[in-house]
């Protein structure tokens, strides 16, 4: 993840860091998806097609977790921001829905994936019909949990947005707009959940200890993903498998993120004085969303 | 099974001994699965305890309670006041774009955008165009605000960020010069490339005109439509982009849909708007809204939405776009008939639910699962 916080000369402004949040109402039509949308590349596309399996299930669980944690807020700011990003993901959620449902009618199916992901977020992360201080602790647990993914998310749209080889390789628009558009929002509401979780609670300890949970079984729901996806992709032979070396090779190339990048973008949040918006770039989100087609289409109520 | 909130949400810890399907042998449960849920449960429970050191979460008020140190009039029925602490003390930094929450004696609160110096940080300006038949809230600022005159403000917020590039057009019409001329003396200052184009219906009725003339004539286009007549496309405010320049526009909305269609012909590349606020509500008829849990009786107005009345009753009512497509405010209609004005809500759905932000009702009453 790029760290550069814009250096500015004296006397200057500087770039917007925290901005007005607000859903844009985006519309996709992959009727025109090729299989593999980063061509010739299946690992490359399967890799990154675990988010549209991973995302829906899990942003609506966010806007789930969000809208619990609205009444405990006593920050009208922060409350108008937690709305801004409840809306965001809720549109989010139905634009990699969209993908998921081309892929089950194209003849990949993902229900058994998808279904133990909604396992995973409706009832073990979901609620537990608890009450009073326990329902409390555990809306804040998982605001917690949210706050730790969402860094994950800030630095995967970072990559998407800087991923200038997806280009290169004539990767599709459609798709690489989506993911940039998303991306881009993304980094755009970045400290939101941490700011909320600062709010609620902000104890060090309950910030590392989600984190030491959510970072192994991302990678590991990730992984599990690609494995999937290369062994029921219908176009790939038989025994296609997902090997960890392709990892590195599309990693190396810039087509997927790197493990490099994976590991490197951990360490800032365990220390003491981290905050989502030391790393990624709003201004680099917002010229995106500036010229991204469905976020332009969105905006203008077309 | 598909979003949490259509799935039992009551789930007892019991609830999910339903171990999904292994990926590949379908007919056993998945003993990856069975683990991690085991581990999750164990780790929830652990969880419980933590409200035991949990510091209190803590209100924060952001008002910030200023006073009027100077009105000025700027154009015709424009003024602009000059906001200050009223011990001196600095206040928080903003960005061109910016906004305030402007909160009038009325109780009524309005956005008006930072118009002054950036790099000032002990007043902030606002300007005002008084509009005899808006809603009454410019109408306000111009009777009733004078030197020492307090007011509560909120913010600043930025909805219109202003973002570093090389190649820029401003376009600005009318009272829209309010967010733009920050960014134009921002954009000169940094040594950039930018035009400005400042429309308008006659110079008298423009402000600022007295320190727009202080900038590089050769970058300015003042335009009055008593000189050129009202602009006749987008296209033509667009003439003077730069290659690939990145367009900033606020002014009436007539202006920026021109803009927005005669973009891709022009040499500019990415278009920033000001945004304005939720559509008004079209052919709206009153209602009365029951909340069955909160007990409130509501009189809806035909002007205004179930959720801005819902709202003033119930903080925490969650909601979003406030215009009918994210889904957040979707609530369960216990009695009445609906009209749907969203675009989100399945047919079932609709059997049942109702967009609170923009829906209205063809019954009188409605009662709300709120």
């Amino acid at each position: 993840m790029s760290s550069d916080k814009n250096v500015s000369p004296p006397g200057d402004v500087g770039d917007p860091d925290r901005v007005a949040l607000h859903a844009r109402n985006v519309s996709f039509d992959w009727a025109e998806l090729p299989r593999h949308w980063v061509p010739n590349d299946p690992f490359a596309t399967q890799m990154i097609n675990v988010l549209h399996l991973l995302l829906p299930e899990g942003e609506r669980w966010f806007c789930h977790v969000f809208k619990q944690a609205l009444p405990l807020i006593r920050d009208e700011q922060l409350a108008e921001d937690v709305r801004g990003f409840i809306g965001q993901e809720a549109m989010h959620a139905e634009s990699h829905q969209g993908v998921l449902d081309h892929f089950d009618a194209h003849g990949l199916d993902t229900r058994p994936y998808v279904d133990q992901i909604a396992w995973l977020f409706g009832k073990v992360l979901g609620d537990r019909g608890y009450g009073g201080k326990q329902g409390q602790e555990w809306i804040i647990e998982r605001v917690a949990i949210v706050a730790a993914i969402e860094h994950f998310t800030a630095f995967l749209g970072q990559w998407v947005l800087d991923a200038a080889e997806l280009d290169r390789a004539g990767a599709d628009a459609t798709m690489l707009d989506l993911l940039r558009w998303h991306g881009a929002e993304e980094v755009e509401h970045r400290s939101v959940a941490y700011d909320l979780f600062l709010h609620l609670d902000g104890r060090y300890f309950r910030r590392v200890r989600t984190m030491a949970i959510a970072a192994p079984v991302f990678a590991w729901l990730w992984a599990r993903g690609v494995r999937y996806l290369m062994a029921h992709d219908p176009t790939l032979d038989e025994k296609a498998k997902a090997r960890w070396r392709d990892w590195l090779r599309t990693g190396k190339r810039g087509l997927t993120p790197s493990y490099r990048q994976f590991l490197r973008s951990l360490p800032p949040y365990f220390r003491a004085q981290y905050h989502p918006s030391q790393h990624g770039s709003t201004s680099q989100a917002i010229a995106y969303l500036a010229k991204s087609p469905a976020a332009q289409a969105a905006e203008h109520g077309s | 099974m598909t979003a949490p909130e259509k799935t039992g949400t009551t789930t007892s810890m019991a609830g999910h001994e339903q171990i999904p399907p292994d990926l590949y042998r379908r007919r056993r449960a998945d003993r990856s699965y069975r683990m991690l849920g085991a581990l999750i449960t164990g780790y929830e429970r652990l969880s419980r305890y933590s409200w035991r050191r949990r510091p209190p979460v803590v209100a924060v008020n952001r008002d910030l309670h200023l006073v009027v140190d100077e009105v000025r009039q700027q154009a015709d029925e424009v003024v602009s006041l000059r906001l200050v602490h009223p011990r001196g003390h600095t206040l928080p930094a903003w960005q061109p774009g910016a906004h305030l929450d402007v909160v009038l004696p009325s109780g009524r609160m309005r956005q008006y955008s930072l118009c002054g110096d950036p790099t000032d940080r002990h007043s902030y300006r606002i300007a005002v165009r008084r509009l005899a038949d808006g809603d009454g809230g410019s109408v306000e600022v111009h009777d009733t605000l004078q030197a020492g005159s307090g007011v509560t403000v909120r913010g600043p917020r930025n909805a219109f960020p202003f973002v570093t590039t090389e190649r820029y057009l401003f376009l600005a019409g009318g009272i829209g010069i309010t967010p733009i001329l920050p960014m134009v003396r921002t954009a000169a200052a940094r040594g950039v490339d930018w035009h400005f184009v400042y429309a308008g219906r006659s110079r008298e009725s423009m402000p600022f005109l007295d320190e727009i003339a202080q900038l590089d004539p050769h970058r300015v286009w003042i335009r009055p439509d008593t000189h050129y007549g009202i602009p006749a496309s987008g296209a033509e405010l667009l003439e003077h982009a730069p290659e690939g320049a990145t367009v900033y526009c606020c002014g009436p909305a007539p202006m920026i849909t021109g803009v927005r269609l005669d973009l891709p012909a022009s040499r500019a590349e990415a278009l920033h708007f000001e945004r304005f606020s939720a559509p008004p509500i079209v052919n709206g008829t009153p209602f009365h809204i029951d909340l069955a849990h909160s007990g409130h009786s509501l009189q809806v107005p035909a002007d205004r939405s179930a959720l801005s009345v819902i709202r003033e009753h119930v903080p925490e009512v969650a909601y979003s776009c406030r215009q009918g497509f994210c889904g957040t405010c979707k609530t369960r209609v216990l009695a009445g008939e609906v009209e749907h004005r969203d675009h989100v809500l399945t047919d079932t759905e609709r059997a049942e639910n109702m967009m609170i932000c923009v829906s209205r009702a063809t019954s009188q009453h409605l009662k709300l699962d709120l």
